[in-house]
C-alpha cells in the first residue's frame, strides 16, 4: 500500500467512523428501549426525521443555528417518547412484544405522514456556511458537520453513561430492566421509569436528526433508512447491549464507508444489511455474545 | 421402620411385560453448565411393562424424562427405540417413531377445543375424517368425549390431565412417559387414572411415570427406580425399593409428599 | 363406561366459515356491474385482497410477521416481465415466454427463495424472523435498483403479451376476472389449511411449540411449508400486479412500504378469521379511495391510525370484533 493508498484508506475510515458514530447513537437509543422493556420500536428513524425537521423549521422560521435547535429537539423527543409510553404502549400490557411491534410500526407512519402533509414530500435542506467546510486533521480531511455530529455523539453517550451508573435514577433504570417486578417491590415506579426510558431513547433519535441535518436533505420517510440502520446496529451489537450498540454503530460506519469506497458505493447500504443477516443467523446474540454487561 | 405415605398394595401388577426392551438408554448424563441434573443413569422398557420413577423434588426426574424424550441434549449415554439409536433425535422424531410424553405442567392449546387438541395429535397417523373419528374414539377412552366441542381452556384440572393423556394416546405410540399424571387429583379422579393407567399396559404399550404418590407408584409399576440428587438410588422390584434404606432416608429428609 | 349410544359427534373438522368468503365472492362479482366505470380501484383491491390473504397464510396462520412480502411481490413482477420482453429475455430460453409460463417460473422461484430464507431464520425465536425479512427485502431491491437486467431504477415495461384463454391481458375487464379468480384461490387455499392436518399444526405451533413438538409436528418444517406456500401465492399476485402496472420501478414495487401495507392490511382485517385479510384490503382501498382528495399521497396515515387502533382495541382485527366467542383461528399474543 503507497502513501496515497494509505491516505485514502484513512480517509474513508475516519469518515465511516464518525458517520458511525452517528449510528451508534441511534442504535443505542433503540437498544436502550429494547433492554428496559423489550419492545422493538419501529418508528424510531422517525423520531429521527422529527428531529430533522424541527431544525429545519426553527432555520426556516428564525434562522436559529441548526446546532442550537438541539435545545429544542431533545426535550421535545423526550416529551413525545415519554407520552407515548406513558398513554400508548403502556396500554398493550402483556401483549407488549408483539403488540408493540405494530404499534410502533403504526406510529411511525402516523409521523412520517403527518411530515408529509405538513412539510410536502420535496427533499429540503438548510444551508449554513460551515456545512462544505473541512478540517485537516493529520492528512485527513474531514467535514465540520460530521466533526461536530462524532462530537456530539460522544458527549450524548457519555451522558447517557453517566445517568445509568453514577445517578438513583440510572440506578432505577437499570433494576427495571433487570427485573421489572422486583424493582417495583423496592419502589420504583416502573411505570414512570419505562416511559423516562422511551423518552431517552426518542431524544436520542431526535438529537441524531438534528446532527444529521447540516450534511443530509430532510425529506418525511427519511426515517424509515434511519430505522433499518438502527435494527443493523443493535443487532450486530446485540439486542438491549449498550456498548455493544456503540461498536456495532461504528462498525456499521466502517463497513458502509469501506465497501462503498473499495467495492461499489450502489450497494453501500447492502454491505450492513449482509452483515445484519449474517449475525442473525450465525450469532443471534450480537458480535459479543452474552457475557458483555446488558443495560 | 416403614414409609408414611406408603399404604398396603391392593393389587398386585397383572399385566405382562414380555419381549425384548424397545426403550433402552443406558448412561444417561445431564449437565446443565457446572451443574450435573442426572448423573449415569440407565433403563430399560419393555412392551406391557410400568417402569416407575421416583425421588425427592429435585432428583432429575423430569431432566431424565426430558432427555429420554428428547426435549433435553444428554451430556453422555445412549439411548435407543426398537434398537434404532435416537440419542440425538429430536422430539418429533421420537414422537413419529412412537413415543408418547405428558407434560408435568398440562399444556393445552387453548385456542383450540378439546376435540381440536386431541386431532393435532391424531393427524400424525391419520388423515382428514378417519383422524377425527379416531381423535373421538381416543377421547371415549379417556372419558372426554362429552367435552369435544369445549374450548380446552375451560377445562378444570382433572380433565386436563385427561385431554393430555388424550393427545399422547391418540398419537398411537408404543411407549408412553406419564409425567405426574396423579399427584394434585383427588382420590376418585386417582383411581380413575390408575385404572386407565393399568388397562393400557395391558394392551401392550409401554409406560416410564414419574409419579410423587408412593402408594399409587408401587400398586403400578412392574419396576422401580428411585433417584436422588440425580443418581441412582435403588432400582427393583417395588416392594424391595420401597424398603432399601436409602430410599427410606431419603424420602423422610426430605418434605415427603 | 357403557357406550351402547353413540352420542352426536360435532365435527371440528370443516372448512371454516364458507359463507363469508361466498357473500366476499358474490360482492366482487358484482362489483363490475356497478362501477364498470372504476376498473383501475377493482382490480388493484383484488390484487391486494389476494396479496393480504397469502401473506396471512405465514402471518396469522404460522404467527410469523413478515415485512419483506415486497420482495416476493417483485419476484413474480420482475420474473413474468423480464421473461416475456424480446430484449431481456436469456438467450438460452429462445424468446420471449408467454406470461403464464413466467409466472409460473417466478413462482417457483419465490417458493425457491422461501424455502431456503425460512430454513435458516424459522430456527430464531421472536422479532429475528421479521428483522430478517426487512433485510431480505432490501438486499433484494438494492440488487433490483443496481442491476441492468432487472431494468436498474428505472425498471421495466410491460411487452406485448399474448392472448390468454382469449382474453386481452391489457384490457381491465380481463383483468379484473383475473385477479377475481386470484382472490377465489387464496380463498380455497386458506379454507383447505384450515381444515388439514397442516393448518392445526400450525395453529399448535404457534401457541407452543415445544408442546407440538412432543405430538410429532416439526416446527420449522410446518413455518416453512406455509412460507412456500405464501411466497408461491405472492409472486403469482406480483404477475398479475406487473400487468396491471405494465411499467413498474423498484422504487415502487420493492419499498418496505408495501410491505407493510400488505401486512397491515391483513392485520387490520384480522388475521384471526380466514376472510379477515381480504375484508382489511378491501377496506382500507376504499378509505384510501374515500380520503384520497384529503390525504393525497399520505394515505399510509389512515393505515397508521388503524393498526394503531386495532393493536390497542381490537387484537382479532376488524373482523375479529364481529366474531368474539365465535369459533377462530386465534392470534398470534
Amino acid at each position: 500500500m503507497d502513501s496515497a493508498q494509505l491516505t485514502a484508506f484513512t480517509q474513508t475510515l475516519a469518515q465511516g467512523l464518525l458517520t458511525g458514530g452517528l449510528y451508534a447513537l441511534i442504535g443505542t437509543g433503540l437498544s436502550l428501549i429494547f433492554g428496559v422493556m423489550k419492545v422493538i420500536n419501529f418508528a424510531h428513524g422517525d423520531f429521527l426525521a422529527i428531529g430533522m425537521f424541527i431544525t429545519l423549521a426553527l432555520f426556516r422560521a428564525f434562522h436559529l443555528d441548526p446546532y442550537l435547535s438541539l435545545l429544542v429537539a431533545a426535550p421535545v423527543g423526550f416529551a413525545l417518547g415519554y407520552a407515548i409510553q406513558r398513554f400508548v404502549l403502556a396500554r398493550l400490557g402483556d401483549r407488549l412484544s408483539e403488540a408493540s411491534m405494530l404499534a410502533t410500526l403504526g406510529l411511525g407512519l402516523i409521523i412520517s405522514n403527518t411530515l408529509l402533509l405538513t412539510f410536502g414530500a420535496q427533499p429540503q435542506n438548510i444551508n449554513v456556511p460551515y456545512a462544505i467546510q473541512t478540517v485537516q486533521l493529520g492528512g485527513v480531511q474531514l467535514s465540520i458537520p460530521l466533526i461536530v455530529a462524532g462530537l456530539g455523539t460522544l458527549a450524548s453517550i457519555g451522558g447517557l453513561n453517566y445517568l445509568l451508573y453514577r445517578t438513583e435514577l440510572g440506578r432505577a433504570i437499570r433494576a427495571t430492566a433487570q427485573n421489572p417486578l422486583g424493582a417495583e417491590l423496592q419502589g420504583v415506579k416502573t411505570t414512570n421509569i419505562q416511559a423516562i426510558v422511551f423518552g431517552l431513547g426518542v431524544a436520542f433519535a431526535a438529537i441524531a436528526g438534528v446532527l444529521l441535518m447540516p450534511l443530509l436533505y430532510a425529506f418525511p420517510t427519511v426515517g424509515e433508512n434511519y430505522t433499518t440502520k438502527a435494527f443493523i446496529v443493535t443487532v450486530l451489537g446485540g439486542l438491549g447491549n449498550l456498548p455493544g450498540a456503540v461498536v456495532g454503530g461504528l462498525v456499521l460506519g466502517g463497513i458502509e464507508s469501506l465497501g462503498a469506497f473499495y467495492i461499489s458505493n450502489n450497494y453501500r447500504d447492502a454491505y450492513g444489511l449482509v452483515a445484519f443477516l449474517l449475525v442473525l443467523l450465525l450469532k443471534p446474540e450480537g458480535l459479543f455474545g452474552k457475557t458483555v454487561k446488558r443495560v | 421402620m416403614t414409609l408414611p405415605s406408603l399404604t398396603p398394595l391392593t393389587s398386585e401388577p397383572v399385566h405382562a411385560p414380555s419381549g425384548p426392551p424397545l426403550l433402552e438408554a443406558s448412561g444417561i448424563t445431564v449437565r446443565f453448565g457446572g451443574v450435573t441434573a442426572v448423573k449415569n443413569i440407565s433403563l430399560a422398557v419393555r412392551p406391557g411393562e410400568i417402569l416407575g420413577l421416583i425421588g425427592p423434588n429435585g432428583a432429575g426426574k423430569t431432566t431424565l424424562f426430558n432427555a429420554l424424550t428428547g426435549f433435553v441434549r444428554a451430556s453422555e449415554g445412549r439411548v435407543t427405540f426398537d434398537g434404532r439409536d435416537i440419542t440425538h433425535a429430536q422430539p418429533q422424531v421420537r414422537a413419529k417413531m412412537g413415543m408418547a410424553r405428558t407434560f408435568q405442567v398440562e399444556r393445552p392449546f387453548e385456542d383450540l377445543s378439546v376435540l381440536e387438541n386431541v386431532l393435532v395429535a391424531a393427524f400424525l397417523k391419520h388423515r382428514g375424517r378417519a383422524a377425527e373419528n379416531h381423535a373421538y374414539d381416543v377421547l371415549e377412552r379417556v372419558g372426554l368425549a362429552d367435552r369435544a366441542a369445549q374450548p380446552a381452556s375451560q377445562l378444570n384440572l382433572a380433565r386436563r390431565r385427561r385431554l393430555e393423556l388424550a393427545k399422547a394416546l391418540a398419537l398411537e405410540p408404543r411407549v408412553l412417559f406419564l409425567d405426574e399424571s396423579i399427584a394434585g387429583l383427588n382420590p376418585p379422579g386417582q383411581q380413575e387414572m390408575v385404572a386407565l393407567i393399568r388397562t393400557l399396559a395391558q394392551s401392550g404399550l409401554g409406560i416410564v411415570m414419574v409419579e410423587h404418590i408412593m402408594h399409587v407408584i408401587m400398586s403400578l409399576s412392574d419396576h422401580v427406580i428411585c433417584m436422588a440428587f440425580g443418581e441412582l438410588l435403588a432400582e427393583g422390584d417395588p416392594h424391595d425399593v420401597a424398603a432399601h434404606p436409602d430410599v427410606i432416608r431419603a424420602y423422610l429428609g426430605d418434605d415427603h409428599d | 363406561m357403557t357406550a351402547s349410544v353413540t352420542p352426536a359427534r360435532p365435527r371440528a373438522l370443516t372448512f371454516g366459515n364458507v359463507w363469508i368468503s361466498l357473500a366476499l365472492i358474490a360482492v366482487m362479482a358484482v362489483y363490475p356491474l356497478l362501477f364498470g366505470k372504476s376498473m383501475n380501484f377493482g382490480v388493484s383491491t383484488l390484487i391486494f385482497a389476494g396479496l393480504a390473504m397469502s401473506w396471512n397464510l405465514l402471518g396469522g396462520w404460522a404467527g410469523q410477521t413478515s415485512l419483506g412480502h415486497a420482495a416476493l411481490l417483485g419476484i413474480g413482477a420482475y420474473t413474468m416481465t423480464i421473461l416475456a420482453t424480446p430484449e431481456r429475455v436469456p438467450a438460452f430460453l429462445g424468446g420471449p415466454l408467454a406470461p403464464w409460463w413466467g409466472a409460473l417460473i417466478g413462482m417457483a422461484l419465490a417458493a425457491l427463495l422461501a424455502l431456503v430464507w425460512g430454513s435458516l431464520t424459522f430456527r430464531l425465536r421472536g422479532s429475528y424472523f421479521t428483522l430478517s425479512t426487512i433485510a431480505v427485502a432490501l438486499v433484494i431491491r438494492l440488487v433490483a435498483i443496481n442491476s441492468d437486467w432487472t431494468g436498474g431504477s428505472e425498471g421495466l415495461f410491460m411487452p406485448e403479451l399474448p392472448r390468454f384463454l382469449g382474453l386481452d391481458l391489457f384490457d381491465r375487464q380481463a383483468e379484473y376476472w383475473l385477479a377475481f379468480a386470484f382472490v377465489i384461490l387464496t380463498l380455497i387455499i386458506t379454507h383447505a389449511v384450515r381444515r388439514s392436518r397442516l393448518g392445526y399444526a400450525l395453529q399448535a405451533v404457534r401457541e407452543d411449540e415445544d408442546g407440538a413438538r412432543a405430538l410429532g409436528i416439526d416446527p420449522t418444517r410446518m413455518k416453512v411449508i406455509a412460507f412456500v406456500i405464501s411466497a408461491v401465492l405472492t409472486a403469482l399476485g406480483g404477475s398479475l400486479y406487473a400487468i396491471y402496472l405494465q411499467a413498474f420501478e423498484p422504487h415502487t414495487l420493492l419499498e418496505l412500504p408495501i410491505s407493510v401495507q400488505i401486512a397491515l392490511m391483513a392485520i387490520i382485517g384480522g388475521r384471526g378469521s380466514i376472510q379477515g385479510p381480504a375484508i382489511g384490503a378491501i377496506l382500507l382501498a376504499v378509505f384510501g379511495e374515500v380520503f384520497r382528495t384529503v390525504f393525497a399521497n399520505a394515505n399510509l396515515l389512515i393505515y397508521g391510525v388503524l393498526i394503531l387502533a386495532v393493536t390497542l382495541y381490537a387484537p382479532d382485527g376488524i373482523t375479529g370484533l364481529f366474531t368474539r366467542g365465535g369459533r377462530k383461528l386465534g392470534t398470534a399474543r
